[in-house]
């Protein structure tokens, strides 16, 4: 398969995570959108590493990319509960404090 | 003569300082009084007294050691203008400085005295005395100052005070308006009084006395033309000006024809201010001020000078003649006198002139006194019987002889001193007078017969007249019934009280001094006095004068002494006489006395009304200056009023304009950036809506675009 096709499929995946980022209310899903975009970063570090046979280093890195997603799920899932304590919503158009 | 030699600076000496002091005491009284709370107004007053009379102690010192002396001149420099000599200041005291210093300070104080005693239940206390302390120091300011032109400024301060006391009572209408027209009226002679400071100080750059002397004998008139040291020419005429100048201040101050209409109105102030200021002092400055310059006069002037005092002198004795107010009698013989002096002062009769300026201070302040005792008295008796009569009427007067011996005895003896009676100080210097105004013809007429001689004649009537309006005054106070109260027979048990014994005492005194053998020695001959003994009138000094006019006329004087003696005596008869039998006690004239009108014909009203002068001072200045400024107001109405007017609609319409031109151009385009600014924030302010996907999606753009920026 030409490695256009993997590009594609992460351009693809890239816009509608971002696209679920900028429209979707709750922030949960917006957490949700964060991780597709990573995972389309992660589907171009595998596809550019079948160009590098020996090194490999695409896939370690989409290794580590999966891994640095887990914490910032973690951490972000966390910011979410206390903001869902703090406001008694996730609805992101209600926390808008930093309105200038 | 250098300048700087002639108004070198003179030291001061033991006499000078005495009078700095004598100026400073009735200062001091005036600050004094001014300052005092009113509760210790009485005891001020007697304060004020004692400060006047060390001055006149000291005065009269001052006269023991200047007699016979130089006399005593300090100067000192005052200021100086650009390369103008210097401006200097001083005090001359000579002879007739120290003689008027002793009169001065003598009648001020008694008048203070008997003021104590007269004014002790006036409003005015306090500032009455005030006033008369500022008055005595503006006087002697007159008499001291080497200067014309200190002597001016002091001269305006004597008119000040003068205003001053006149208007004391200045809720009466009438005083206040006395006080304004004597004022105004000073001011036309001290105009005169300027032009003549400003000739001579054209002609010799400075005004000090001893200075224009010499400077003046050395000045010379040649071919119409009046030279100076300095090599100053003006036109010969200047000089006649300048004294005539001089002359019309002392018209003004003197009351002299035709500026002598306020004098009897300035009877309105309390009388004894009268008898300081408008009987003995004040009114002498004038003639006071002619001796100090008489030096200076041409002989053009001083004939004007007599011819302007002969003729007051009748006039003023005319006026006297059918007087109703016991005050305004006395007024016009002051007015009259005054014009006696002056004339002397014409004449040359330089001595005789400040003699009967002294002999009168005292008589007629002594008369003035003692009507003021009259009016004291009825007042005291209008108030015991509650019948309202005008206290100065001598309608309501008569036979006061018996009830006001003491003030009879006063009155008596210096209405004889002015009608000029033998043994009585006003014969020695009306005589003197006389024969000199008779020599002086003598000596202008060469001989023959002039109209020179129209001026001793004016004298000799004006002789007749006064010893009719004085024995006119004394049988209608002092003879026959008292008027009043035989009309109001129902209280007859209330008395007329004699004065207080203050007021007598100041009588007494007064009544001493007009007694000839204070005078002279041989009180039937002026020419033994010891005061014209002391007073040589001095050489005069102006360029193109006569060397042999004073000794002639001193020759003649004395020749013509014994024709002149036996006319006057003459005269006096003459008018004694007519006066006795006009105003005896039962004469037709006293029987309807009571009910008299103030005037019954066209020559009375004439008397009566001071010649018209003030009915023609109203046609002649006052309608057409009201008519002037009548037209000018109304053309200020009409035409400037109008104009600016029109003025003030253009501005008001260019401003209508502008103010247009401010709110739709000027605040638009303020309006437009402050909205443009607006929206700008309002733009940017949705940039920062606190809604994290727009930041995101901001961000993302941006990224966008700078990926694109990379790639190209």
């Amino acid at each position: 398969m030409a490695i256009e096709h993997y590009f594609i499929l992460s351009a693809i995946l890239f816009c509608i995570g971002m696209a679920v980022i900028i429209t979707k209310k709750n922030a949960i899903v917006v957490l949700m959108g964060v991780e597709l975009i990573l995972n389309a970063a992660n589907i171009n570090f595998i596809a550019i590493s079948q160009l590098d046979n020996i090194k490999l280093g695409g896939q370690f890195f989409a290794l580590f990319v999966i891994v640095v997603a887990a914490a910032e799920a973690a951490v972000g899932l966390a910011i979410i509960l206390k903001i869902y304590k703090y406001f008694s919503t996730t609805n992101l158009d209600e926390i808008n404090q930093l309105k200038g | 003569m250098e300048y700087s030699e002639l108004l070198r600076p003179l030291p001061w000496t033991t006499p000078t300082i005495l009078c700095l002091v004598i100026l400073a005491l009735p200062f001091v009284s005036f600050l004094l009084m001014a300052a005092a709370p009113d509760s210790s107004r009485r005891l001020m007053s007697w304060v004020s007294s004692a400060f006047i009379l060390i001055a006149a102690c000291i005065s009269v010192y001052l006269l023991l050691s200047v007699w016979a002396q130089p006399a005593s001149h300090t100067r000192f420099d005052w200021f100086s203008i650009a390369s103008m000599p210097q401006i200097t200041a001083g005090i001359l005291l000579d002879i007739n400085a120290a003689l008027m210093l002793v009169v001065v300070n003598v009648i001020s104080f008694l008048v203070h005295v008997y003021s104590t005693a007269y004014m002790k239940d006036d409003a005015g206390y306090k500032k009455y005395f005030a006033f008369l302390g500022l008055f005595t120091f503006s006087m002697l300011g007159i008499v001291l100052a080497d200067n014309l032109l200190i002597i001016f400024v002091f001269w305006e301060l004597v008119g000040l005070s003068s205003y001053l006391l006149i208007s004391h009572w200045y809720q009466k209408d009438s005083a206040s308006k006395a006080a304004k027209k004597a004022f105004i009226v000073n001011r036309v002679g001290d105009a005169g009084f300027l032009i003549g400071l400003a000739i001579l100080w054209v002609q010799f750059n400075t005004l000090d006395i001893e200075a224009l002397k010499v400077l003046m004998s050395q000045s010379t008139l040649a071919g119409g033309e009046w030279t100076t040291t300095l090599g100053y020419v003006l036109n010969a005429d200047w000089l006649t000006v300048a004294g005539i100048g001089l002359f019309l201040g002392a018209m003004g101050k003197s009351a002299q024809f035709p500026l002598q209409v306020w004098l009897p109105d300035a009877m309105e102030g309390p009388t004894p201010v009268s008898a300081l200021i408008h009987a003995a002092t004040m009114v002498a400055a004038g003639v006071f001020l002619m001796a100090r310059v008489f030096v200076l006069l041409d002989i053009d002037a001083l004939t004007f000078v007599a011819t302007i005092g002969a003729i007051t002198a009748f006039m003023g004795a005319i006026a006297a003649l059918t007087q109703h107010d016991i005050k305004k009698v006395l007024a016009y013989s002051t007015i009259s006198q005054l014009g006696y002096m002056l004339m002397g002062i014409g004449v040359g009769a330089y001595d005789a002139a400040l003699f009967h300026l002294f002999t009168h201070a005292f008589f007629k302040a002594c008369l003035f006194l003692a009507a003021g005792s009259v009016i004291y008295a009825l007042h005291e008796f209008e108030h015991d019987t509650g019948i309202k009569f005008d206290a100065q009427d001598m309608r309501n007067m008569g036979g006061l002889r018996k009830k006001l011996p003491f003030t009879f005895m006063a009155y008596g003896v210096s209405a004889l001193a002015l009608i000029g009676i033998p043994f009585f100080s006003g014969f020695l210097s009306k005589d003197a007078l006389l024969s000199g105004a008779y020599a002086w013809a003598d000596v202008m007429s060469g001989g023959g017969f002039s109209i020179y001689y129209l001026i001793p004649d004016l004298g000799f009537l004006t002789v007749i007249l006064t010893a009719l309006y004085m024995f006119r005054q004394l049988l209608l106070v002092f003879f026959g019934e008292f008027r009043i109260a035989a009309q109001h027979p129902g209280h007859s048990l209330t008395e007329v009280k004699e004065v207080p014994l203050v007021m007598k005492a100041v009588l007494t005194v007064l009544g001493i001094m007009s007694l000839g053998l204070i005078w002279s020695i041989n009180p039937l001959d002026h020419s033994h006095s010891w005061f014209l003994g002391a007073l040589k009138a001095p050489t005069i000094l102006t360029p193109g004068f006569d060397i042999d006019w004073q000794p002639r006329l001193i020759e003649l004087t004395l020749a013509n002494h014994i024709k002149v003696t036996v006319i006057s005596m003459t005269m006096i008869v003459i008018g004694a006489l007519t006066g006795w039998f006009l105003y005896k006690p039962g004469s037709a004239y006293t029987k309807g006395y009571f009910q008299r009108k103030n005037t019954v014909n066209k020559l009375q009203a004439l008397s009566y009304n001071n010649w018209h002068l003030d009915e023609a001072y109203k046609l002649i200045i006052e309608k057409p200056v009201l008519w002037i400024a009548n037209g000018l107001s109304a053309f200020e109405k009409r035409v400037i009023d109008k104009a600016i007017d029109g003025f003030a609609v253009i501005n008001v319409i260019i401003a209508h304009l502008i103010g247009w031109i401010d709110r739709m151009v000027v605040d638009g385009f303020v309006n437009f950036s402050v909205f443009f600014a607006g929206r700008i924030g309002v733009m940017t302010k949705s940039l920062q809506g606190g809604r994290v996907q727009s930041y995101i999606l901001i961000a993302v753009f941006g990224i966008v675009i700078m990926i694109f920026w990379i790639i190209w």
